[in-house]
């Protein structure tokens, strides 16, 4: 017995080291509860308060390139405003009614503004900490968007804060299209080039060229469709010769990310609750 | 015991500056500093390895919880911490005469305490890098992070240790 205890005391440090190695190994590649709660992600309480100390300050200093970004982007809008009223007035006056039936589709969705209080492009798996939480409405699986385009998928939420996979994850999978066609890929990013991300699996016939555009495709119940992702940059085939693998240069510049939108879909839940009933029929 | 305030204080500094400017620093896009090691580095040699690996956890659990990667740094800290002392033997065979010192300039001497940061340095990142690519490897590119990190890690260690002699030297 002594000698046991001897024996285990002079090679404790061997048994400190396993023990250690064995909490990381579970909490890197377990599938355990830690991982999507709170306390391990940025959206703890201290997390939180040095992100929001750090962002504080940036936001400061990057005021100018957001001030100059919402200029062009409130031009553009004014720009279609005023196309789509010249437009209203003239189908007003041809048809000859007042009522003229909306567009349905952004109906059904809400927009909450949060600020981005952190953000990582430089690792494989990145993330993004925002500053709205589950106080604020939001929720696991709400889709983030900027005024640039899609930037990730709400993850874990806390109290006020909450951690969204970013595009720039390989965990997160996006259905989307050619702009103007039907074909739907999915977009993956490579782990490369935080500008750039491969939309896989589109099928050999779609026709397409470097520079059109890249739209979600609205088939998932996260974003709504035609929110602009990227334009094609080049394109090649895929190892099994039917589908194309292109590569598209990302809109959002996710090295700066200021303010962002949480979208929540008022139909959510019904869509997925009718999805779920197909796949166990 | 003013001692271990001074740790606790270069704890909570280093993790400090980590989270709000080191990981926010990608060098061409390969290379990111992990200068929150410098404690790690610079703990008394005294101390016992389990205290240092316990340390070292701690310190990786931190970080990962503001990285959003549960284990990833942890881990690697730990074998830092293992692989402190026998890079240590490394580099001096006769041993013994830094039993009782801090890793630092002045007490290594810079050219050992180059070889010794740099080794322990290269090791953090190797084990970081090729942990975050168990699911997505590309050895050209991983190898390249590792190089470039490395390096910076390496200056970023060098940089603060002089930092904190200058303070130590002023306080005399």
């Amino acid at each position: 017995m002594r000698n046991l205890i001897n024996f285990l005391w002079k090679h404790s440090s061997w048994i400190v080291f396993a023990v250690y190695v064995v909490i990381c190994c579970i909490l890197l590649f377990g599938r355990n509860p830690y991982q999507r709660s709170v306390y391990f992600s940025s959206a703890n309480r201290i997390s939180v308060v040095v992100y929001d100390l750090q962002s504080e300050f940036s936001s400061y200093v990057g005021l100018r390139t957001a001030n100059r970004d919402l200029q062009l982007r409130n031009g553009e809008l004014e720009l279609e405003v005023l196309n789509l009223k010249e437009q209203l007035n003239y189908y007003r006056s041809t048809i000859g009614i007042d009522t003229i039936p909306s567009d349905s589709v952004m109906h059904n969705y809400d927009f909450i503004v949060a600020r981005v209080v952190n953000n990582s492009v430089a690792q494989i798996n990145n993330y993004i900490t925002i500053d709205k939480g589950r106080a604020d409405g939001v929720k696991p699986e709400m889709g983030v968007v900027d005024q640039n385009g899609v930037v990730g998928i709400i993850n874990v939420v806390g109290e006020h804060h909450a951690v969204a996979l970013s595009v720039l994850n390989p965990k997160l999978r996006l259905s989307c299209k050619v702009k103007g066609s039907d074909y739907f890929g999915s977009l993956v990013w490579d782990a490369v080039n935080p500008r750039y991300a491969v939309l896989e699996e589109m099928p050999r016939h779609v026709e397409f060229a470097p520079g059109d555009t890249i739209i979600t495709s609205g088939y998932s119940s996260v974003f709504p469709e035609g929110l602009m992702i990227g334009v094609i940059s080049d394109y090649k085939k895929q190892r099994d010769d039917n589908f194309y693998a292109l590569r598209v240069k990302l809109s959002p510049d996710f090295g700066c990310l200021g303010y962002v939108r949480i979208i929540s879909n008022r139909m959510k839940e019904e869509q997925d609750q009718l999805e779920k009933e197909a796949r166990y029929e | 015991m003013s001692n271990w305030l001074r740790y606790i204080l270069l704890f909570a500094v280093v993790v400090f500056l980590q989270v709000t400017v080191g990981n926010s620093i990608h060098l061409f896009g390969v290379a990111i500093p992990f200068l929150y090691i410098y404690f790690l580095v610079r703990l008394p040699l005294s101390l016992s390895v389990n205290w240092v690996m316990t340390l070292a956890f701690l310190l990786g659990l931190t970080i990962d919880t503001f990285c959003n990667t549960p284990g990833m740094h942890a881990l690697s800290c730990v074998v830092l911490a293992v692989l402190r002392k026998p890079v240590l033997n490394l580099y001096t065979p006769r041993g013994e005469d830094y039993i009782e010192a801090t890793p630092s300039i002045r007490s290594f001497g810079m050219s050992l305490y180059v070889r010794y940061t740099l080794t322990l340095s290269f090791c953090f990142c190797l084990t970081l890098f090729l942990i975050e690519s168990l699911s997505f490897l590309n050895v050209g590119r991983l190898s390249l992070r590792v190089f470039a990190s490395t390096i910076l890690t390496f200056l970023m260690i060098l940089g603060m240790d002089s930092l904190t002699r200058s303070g130590r030297e002023k306080r005399l």
